[in-house]
């Protein structure tokens, strides 16, 4: 039962991926100023929608553990492997946005980078969870989950600045999609639903693959505890 | 098509291209990992599915 229903989630996701293709590459118009490297968007915005979603994941998942370390430790274990879910999912979705930005803005800037305070907070973001990764790969010792959580929520704190750079500032980002000034934003109903298929599609892939890397640490988890109980064992 | 556009396309074509590199290639990570732990657990105690 559970096998299918992982087969049933796997099919409706691939499904809604070439669906989401298909609408931003053959349905959806040319954008009126930009033209045909405006569907780059239809892949880069949900990208970091995603990424800011599981970053935020790993925010919960972190203060989970620093709650719940001492009194339970099954549930702390449990908020852990979220939070390190969270971070790496969201650190892939956010190397895709950071590869797709440049590109898209070498064609309608003309330069690949430029240190607005849009793209430099996002590549902070980026610099945070990688070294989040880093040490959670490298470190060892009891304090590492906990050096990893209280990481973790800084990181995040990351989140909303990012978000809200080019309400804030004057950057050479283009204005939100949604939630902007009044006027800006899509206005095309082809261009809007080639949007909210591709941002469906990539949430729908994006926790298929959050649901994997958690019960990946939870066995690994596992695994290490029990060689924990053995080495216990023979040392009595 | 002029010279513009077909840079357009070279371009779209190379961020989606990226895209799906990237998150397959995670998922082929995911999946490579998930194997060794399944081994792992197997080996300490075989016969526990």
């Amino acid at each position: 039962m559970k096998k299918l229903g992982i087969g049933l989630y796997a099919v409706v996701t691939v499904a809604l991926m070439i669906w989401g293709f298909y609408q931003a590459i053959y349905v959806a118009p040319d954008d009126a100023l930009q033209g045909y490297i405006f569907r780059i968007i239809y892949y880069h915005v949900p990208s970091f929608a995603a990424a800011f979603t599981f970053f935020s994941v790993s925010f919960l998942g972190s203060i989970a553990f620093l709650s719940f370390r001492r009194s339970r430790p099954e549930w702390a274990q449990i908020a852990d492997a979220w939070a390190l879910a969270g971070a790496e999912v969201g650190v892939v979705f956010c190397s895709v946005g950071l590869t797709t930005g440049p590109l898209w803005g070498r064609r309608a800037w003309g330069i690949w980078w430029t240190w607005d305070a849009r793209l430099t907070t996002t590549l902070v973001l980026w610099l945070i969870y990688v070294s989040y990764l880093l040490m959670r790969r490298f470190a060892a010792g009891p304090q590492v989950q906990t050096l990893a959580a209280v990481l973790g929520i800084f990181g995040a704190l990351d989140v909303p600045i990012v978000y809200m750079a080019n309400r804030w500032w004057r950057t050479q980002h283009p204005a939100p999609v949604f939630g902007g000034a009044e006027g800006s934003g899509m206005k095309d109903p082809a261009m809007l639903a080639a949007f909210g298929w591709n941002m469906l599609a990539w949430f729908a892939w994006g926790i298929f693959v959050l649901i994997l890397r958690f019960n990946v640490e939870r066995k690994h988890q596992q695994y290490a505890e029990e060689e924990a109980q053995e080495a216990l064992a023979a040392n009595i | 098509m002029d010279q513009a556009q077909i840079l357009d396309h070279q371009f779209v074509a190379a961020a989606y291209t990226i895209t799906w590199v990237i998150q397959l290639g995670y998922l082929a990570w995911l999946g490579w990992k998930w194997r060794t732990e399944k081994r792992n657990a197997e080996r300490r105690s075989p016969g526990r599915r």
